[in-house]
């Protein structure tokens, strides 16, 4: 019986379409990575090893401050984005179903669907209204906005995780007159610690990857990794901007694959 | 709690100070501002000047527009210049505080955008012309006709970067035209050029910088700065300036309407304009900036460059490009759309 089931993997070409996927999604990858790696100045010819891209990458002032803006704007939305989308989880999952169910979940997706160009413009026009009016010009714009399109990110983990969590504990807390409150913080809250956790390294990696509102939203000297990296671009691309691409592939791969870990199902 | 709050709000302030004594935020292309540049000017005037990046005219002139930037100085492209100028976005100089002016180069005091220089001041500038291996091809460079007539040596392997208004201007002027022309005869005269031309020629793409340095290409339409720095790494390439006409450009620096350190902007304008630290901006970015006398301060390779310093006999060929408007523009990205098919 188990011989005659369907399985994907025995269809005709399954293996050579499988492998040909993976190669056209990273060889492009690891051709920047590769070049990060090289001593000439060209990003095309192979000029022998060498680590000095990443030396100069290093040492570099502007790649320093953006990476450290890059890193506070991006823990600081991930911090809000977590919070908001872990209140908004348990009000759309700890409770009856209601009506406009549907339309509350399309709501805190938004971000999901909506072009980022579109965002961003709107954005552009509201905080430079904002920013006229107020005067103030600080990072706390980036992080609204950061924290705004990384809800979503965060929204998503944290509902599966909740979703999978019956309400027999809870249920059971409340019976030995636990109040709602502890019956929450000692059951609910350590349950969904993973689901807490993933959400918020995808908030992380979404906010630290992002150029488009990054781009429109940011004032004076605001420049975070990736703006500047698309500031390199005007003239001939260096392996210097490989070298930055590498170390921000290397952050997001660790922080995706602790996602992975904590997401994974316990059985 | 209340601790992380007080960070955040200490934070949140000193990065929001934009207007603060001794400061200036210049809004400028990427990768384009020399940091020794910056680090000199601090040290001669006290004042911190914090460049932020953009990447297209169409960005600056939106983030602009929108109002609240807090940026003091813009460097937009000749063929945007008016465009600021028209929107009230930038203020005309007050050049009674620009002793300097004078060292602009009397080639670049008057020009189309900006007669007098009364808005803009020069950054940096450069052509488009053909750079050209000349040991796969030994005969005239100085034309059109490298592309729009390939030679039998150069068929199959000339390469076209695909900007639009380049390619276009450098065409309409091939058959004698003038850029943005609206004459529907010399409009037909550069599709027929060009669509006769595009069968020998062997892709539309960027990268030049690259591929002309490991030989993959013989040839390429391409800018001077990157030019010479293909020729310093494969010295057989040589840059040819179009004697039927060639497209220039220009950075200017424009001071903002709305901005906060209008002083230290006039300061930083005048400081640009001394031909030592005009030097020091070519001498980072590998561009000519329009300043007189600035040459005596580049290194010894961009001096004697043939693609930064243009020969006598080919200066006048040289023209700027206005931003074509109207039925030119309709002719441009039609035939433009047939060439891309």
């Amino acid at each position: 019986m188990a011989d005659r089931s369907f399985e994907v993997a025995r269809l005709p070409g399954f293996a050579t379409i499988a492998i040909t996927a993976f190669v056209i999604l990273y060889l492009p990858i690891i051709t920047l990575v590769a070049f990060s790696f090289n001593a000439g100045k060209s990003v095309a010819v192979w000029e022998g090893f060498s680590l000095h891209w990443y030396a100069d990458a290093w040492a570099n002032d502007d790649v320093k401050s953006a990476t450290v803006r890059s890193l506070i704007i991006a823990v600081s939305a991930s911090a809000i984005a977590t919070t908001v989308a872990t209140m908004a989880a348990l009000g759309t999952t700890r409770r009856r179903q209601f009506k406009g169910q549907t339309f509350i979940y399309v709501a805190i997706n938004q971000p999901l669907m909506v072009p980022e160009i579109v965002t961003a413009v709107a954005l552009l026009i509201f905080f430079g209204i904002v920013k006229t009016w107020t005067g103030y010009q600080g990072l706390g714009y980036l992080i609204a906005a950061h924290a705004a399109f990384c809800t979503p990110f965060a929204y998503l983990p944290i509902r599966a995780r909740l979703e999978g969590m019956d309400l027999s504990l809870e249920t059971a807390a409340a019976d030995l007159y636990a109040t709602p409150w502890q019956a929450f913080r000692r059951v609910t809250l350590p349950l969904l610690a993973p689901g807490i956790m993933a959400g918020a390294m995808l908030a992380f990696v979404i906010s630290l990857d992002d150029v488009v509102i990054t781009e429109f939203v940011k004032s004076g000297g605001q420049d975070t990794l990736p703006t500047y990296m698309l500031g390199q671009m005007r003239r001939a691309i260096s392996p210097e901007v490989n070298a930055i691409s590498t170390g921000l592939l290397a952050l997001t791969v660790i922080l995706l694959t602790a996602f992975f870990l904590l997401t994974r199902k316990k059985d | 709690m209340k601790k992380i709050w007080t960070v955040a709000a200490l934070l949140l302030a000193t990065t929001g100070l934009a207007s603060a004594e001794g400061q200036l935020q210049l809004y400028n292309w990427g990768n384009y501002t020399s940091p020794e540049l910056l680090a000199k000017f601090e040290a001669e005037t006290g004042i911190k000047v914090t460049v932020t990046d953009y990447d297209s005219n169409d960005v600056a002139l939106a983030k602009v527009e929108a109002g609240g930037h807090g940026f003091d100085l813009v460097v937009p492209s000749a063929s945007y210049v008016p465009i600021w100028v028209e929107k009230g976005l930038i203020s005309e100089l007050d050049l009674s505080k620009l002793p300097n002016h004078a060292n602009i180069a009397p080639e670049w005091m008057n020009v189309d955008w900006d007669a007098g220089r009364k808005f803009t001041i020069p950054w940096q500038w450069g052509s488009v012309g053909m750079a050209v291996n000349t040991k796969v091809y030994g005969g005239d460079i100085n034309t059109s006709a490298v592309f729009l007539d390939v030679p039998p040596e150069l068929v199959g392997k000339i390469n076209v970067v695909p900007e639009m208004s380049d390619i276009m201007s450098l065409a309409t002027m091939y058959v004698g035209g003038e850029p943005c022309s609206e004459d529907p005869e010399v409009m037909k005269k550069v599709r027929d050029v060009l669509l006769a031309a595009k069968p020998n020629w062997l892709s539309m793409d960027y990268g030049a910088t690259e591929k002309m340095s490991n030989n993959d290409w013989a040839a390429s339409v391409n800018w001077n700065g990157s030019s010479m720095r293909i020729r310093l790494a494969n010295p057989d390439v040589a840059f040819g300036y179009p004697r039927e006409g060639y497209p220039l450009f220009m950075d200017s620096v424009a001071l903002l309407a709305d901005a906060q350190n209008v002083e230290e902007a006039y300061k930083f304008m005048d400081f640009i304009m001394l031909p030592e630290n005009a030097g020091m901006i070519s001498t980072f970015a590998r561009y000519a900036n329009g300043i007189s006398g600035s040459e005596a301060y580049m290194p010894e390779d961009m001096k004697t460059a043939p693609e930064v310093v243009v020969p006598e006999e080919f200066a006048a060929a040289g023209r700027f490009s206005p931003a074509c408007t109207g039925k030119g523009q309709e002719y441009q990205t039609a035939i433009w759309t047939e060439l891309q098919k």
